[in-house]
This record gives structure tokens, sequence and C-alpha cells, in this order.
């Protein structure tokens, strides 16, 4: 159980006070260290689900734990302690423009108190690891995309975080850049025994069928074998 | 460049705000002194068969401050020149008692009737006669520039306020999606907002300094140089230390309110 990151039991996700259903009654647990995929159709709810995971939008009925906390009757404090073990990636990449890439890869230091020193030699070893380490001084929108969202990616990564949701990751990106993201993902999964979420519409092909694969449909969300 | 602007549209209103406030207390000053004046101005002198303490005329009406009794032998100095000691003795046992009676406190027409009212309802007191200035047609007159002073400042604050308000919102707009970022990997609200809190800060800073500076201007040079009477003579009223805290405090409580305001508007929305 220790070693379940996100259970959902029969979970319900809706908009409009509940008027509006996207998601109702999903059954599904996600363990520690696993890859996740999750696709569906445009439309189909795969980023409200994602939301749910980090507590942007609340179960209407049903329960969701995620590390171990119930999000349907989280107070505010503990999710915000709750997200600073998470590392969230987005479509559109969602850096800071007016902070440097340094700055904007130590946020989750930044956030835990770590020293300046500290957010220094870690921005460092972080914008190596992926690959832009001249670039620590430069500004978001002087990067391209595919930069861009490797930052991202430093980001999500800087705390060693349990969990990596990341919606649309490549979206926006070529398949050349789309691969330098998977791999850095699937490095974090592989090496940091981090639990990965990705929502796309579709699974790149650099991937072989060994990762778990949920796909969203009228509602439900069900596994693929 | 934007800044620069950014900072100016917060600046002026929270300027025209504690402008008001300092003219409110500037004017508030000038009245108080004002009516001291007019008060001290002011005496009624009381004429008793027998000799009454202050207690005694306090208890007729509490609005007495002060009393002062003429010594009879003074007044006859004035009078018994020339006189045999005899007619002199005489005299002073025939002279009844005289107070001068000062004011507690300003008071208006009508209570200076009741007060002389009460007086000569009195046994023991056979005249009253008052002297000083007419309180109240000048009074009145400043009386009524008073109230439509605190109109106009109260008037020009909530017009200023919503000024601040809407500038905080264009900061919010700029902030939003910063704050969101960090609302989103668990920054705690201070933390969001710290920068906010920075800016907003050093701008009821400056805008104290401005008033201060040229409240301070006004006082000391300003004043000298103006021929206003009014001005020169009160030169004191105009400006006081303590208002520089008060304005300060003003300041940073309409900013810490309006940073408040943009902060909570700005955290995610459950959808
Ligand atoms: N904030 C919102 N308020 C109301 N309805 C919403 C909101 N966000 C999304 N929806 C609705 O919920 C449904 C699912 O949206 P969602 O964004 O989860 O889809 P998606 O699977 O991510 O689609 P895409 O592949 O196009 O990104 C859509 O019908 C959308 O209109
Ligand atoms: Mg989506």
């Amino acid at each position: 159980m220790a070693n379940v990151v996100i259970q959902a039991s029969d979970l319900t996700l809706a908009y409009n006070n509940g008027k509006n259903e996207i998601i109702k009654n999903a059954n599904f647990s996600i363990k520690k260290g696993e890859f996740v995929f999750i696709t569906g159709p445009s439309g189909s709810g795969k980023s409200t689900l994602l939301k749910s995971f980090y507590g942007h939008i609340k179960p209407t009925h049903g329960s969701l734990m995620v590390g171990g906390l119930d999000l349907a009757k989280i107070s505010n404090s503990k999710l915000q302690e709750l997200r600073t073990h998470m590392g969230i990636v987005f479509q559109d990449y969602k850096l800071v423009n007016e902070w440097t890439v340094a700055k904007n890869v130590v946020l989750p230091l930044m956030i835990a108190g770590y020293s300046i020193d500290m957010q220094h030699t870690q921005a460092q070893r972080l914008l190596r690891h992926v690959k832009l380490s001249e670039y620590a001084n430069m500004y978001p929108y002087e990067l391209s995309g595919g930069e861009q969202q490797r930052v991202g990616i430093a980001r999500a990564l800087a705390k060693n975080p349990m969990l990596i949701l990341a919606d649309e990751p490549t979206g926006n990106l070529d398949e050349y850049s789309s691969n330098v993201i998977w791999d850095l993902m699937e490095n974090a999964c592989q090496q940091l025994e981090t639990t990965v979420v990705v929502v796309t519409h579709r699974i790149p092909t650099v991937f072989s069928l060994q990762y778990r694969h949920f796909i969203i449909e009228n509602k439900g969300v069900y596994e693929v074998h | 460049m934007k800044f620069i602007k950014d900072h100016i549209m917060f600046i002026l209103p929270l300027v025209a705000i504690l402008l008001g406030i300092e003219f409110f207390l500037v004017f508030d000053r000038m009245t108080a002194s004002y009516e001291q004046r007019l008060r001290d101005g002011y005496s009624m002198l009381v004429v008793s068969k027998e000799p009454m303490t202050l207690q005694e005329l306090q208890s007729i009406n509490s609005n007495i401050g002060k009393s002062t009794k003429i010594e009879k032998n003074e007044i006859l100095k004035e009078v018994s020149l020339g006189q045999n000691p005899q007619d002199t003795q005489e005299i002073l046992n025939a002279l009844p008692n005289f107070y001068i009676i000062k004011l507690a406190k300003y008071l208006d027409t009508s209570a200076l009737d009741n007060l002389e009212k009460d007086l000569m309802a009195s046994k023991k007191i056979k005249r009253v006669e008052t002297f000083g200035n007419s309180y109240s047609s000048n009074y009145k007159l400043f009386s009524f520039i008073k109230f439509i002073l605190k109109v106009f400042i109260i008037f020009m604050s909530v017009v200023s306020l919503f000024l601040v308000i809407k500038q905080m919102e264009v900061w919010g707009y700029v902030h939003r999606e910063r704050m969101q970022v960090m609302e989103i990997f668990g920054a705690p609200i201070m933390l969001r907002s710290g920068i906010l809190f920075k800016v907003a800060i050093v701008d009821a800073l400056i805008s104290t300094s401005i008033i201060v500076l040229f409240f301070l201007y006004l006082k000391y040079q300003l004043a000298g140089i103006s021929e206003v009477d009014a001005l020169m003579n009160n030169s004191e009223l105009l400006f006081q230390p303590s208002d520089a805290f008060i304005l300060l405090a003003c300041a940073i409580v309409i900013v810490i309110i309006s940073v408040y305001i943009v902060v909570f508007s700005s955290r995610e929305k459950e959808a």
C-alpha cells in the first residue's frame, strides 16, 4: 500500500458544480516508480484528470489518494505541502518570463527555502542535466520551444519529486525535441524511481509497450493491455 | 519605462489620499487652536453677595473652568482715593464679591446662554456680565468650512482608493501568471506575494515622503513668504512629526489591503 502513489476509487470529476461530469466512477492505482501514459480523444478529460492529481480540481464523488492523502478532503496547507513533492510539466511550459532560466529551474528549491548558494549549485547541476548550461542567465522568451520545455523538465526534477505530472509535454515540439524530452522523463523514472504520469494524444514510437497505458473513453478510465 | 508608469499610477492616488489625511490633520489642529483662542478670550464677570468657591460655581454649571476672585481692596483703591478710612471700611463691607470666570471648554452660543441663565438663577448671584468677542458668526463659518472640507476629503479618498485598487488589479494581471505557477509548485502565500508586498511598501514609503516633504516645505518656506496671516501665524500647526507616522501607517494599511485583494483574486480558481 505504501507503494501506491495514486489511488482512485469511484473517482468522479465534474465542472459547473457537478453538472458537467467529465470522469465518472473511475478506479485505478499507480505505483511508485511506474511510467504511465494517459490517452484519449480531444475533450475526453485527460487534462482534467491530470489536474485532479495535483489538487487543482477536487473529486465531486469517490476518493483520490495521492501520496497517502485524500484530495477530496485535503486542507489548503496540506495540499501546498503535497505539491512540493510533485513536478508538473505543461504543454505551454509555464515558465516565469521575468526570471532567468536558472531561477526558473530552482523554483521548487526556493519554495523549500534552500540557500541562494545551494540554489546556484543545483541550478548548474540541473541545467547541465538538460544540456542548457550556457542558457542559465537568459530569459525563457529567448529560448526555443524545445529548450523551454527542457527548462520545464529541469524545474520539475529540481527537488527529486515523488511524482511527475506532464500534460502534453511535447505537444508543441518537433520529433527531435520531443525525443529529448521523452528521454529525460524516462531517465528520471528509471534512475530516480520517480512516478511519471504523462497525458498525450499519441504515445511516442520510441516507447515500446513496456509502460502502462490508460485510455479515457465515455467518462471511464480503462487500462490498455 | 512601464515599471515607472505602473508605479506612478499607484503612487499618485496614494499621494492624493495621504494629502487628504494630512489636510484633515492640519485643519483639525487649526480648528482646535482657534477654539482655544476663542475660549481663552472669553470671560464672564459674576457678582455675588457672598463669597463663592470654584466648586460652588461649577455645581451651578459644569462648563465653568476657572474662577478668579477680584480682591475688594484692589477695587477700593480705585474708588476710595481721598476718602476717610472709616468710610472706606463701610464701602468695603457693602461691596459684593467679584469673580472672573473662564470656560472649561469651547461652548456654542446656546450653551453660553444657558450658562448665563444658570448663574442668574442662583440666589447668591446678583449680576452676570460677559466680555470677549462674539462666538457665533465667525465660528459658524469656520464649522461650515470644516464640514465641507471633511466631505471633500472623504470623497477624494474614496475616488483615490478606487484608483489604487484599479492599479493593483493591473499589477495582479501582470503578476498573476507567476503567482499561479508558484502556487502550483506549492509556494505559500507570503512567498507568492512577497514581491508585490515589497513593491507596494516601497511605494507607500515614497508616497509618504512626498507628502512629508511637501508639508515641510510649506511650513518652513512657503508659509513665511506667503503673506497670508493665517499661515504665517500658524505655521507650527502645518506639520508635526507625528503626522509622518500617521501617514506612513495609513499608507501601509492601504497597500496591504490592496495587495491582499490582488493576491486573493489571483488564486487559482477551482474550476
Ligand atoms: N474550466 C473548465 N470549466 C468547464 N468545463 C471545462 C473546463 N475545462 C475543461 N472543461 C471541459 O471538460 C472537458 C474535458 O476537457 P479536458 O481539457 O480535460 O480535455 P482533454 O482530454 O485534455 O482535451 P485535449 O486533448 O483537447 O487537451 C471538455 O469538454 C471541456 O470543455
Ligand atoms: Mg488537454
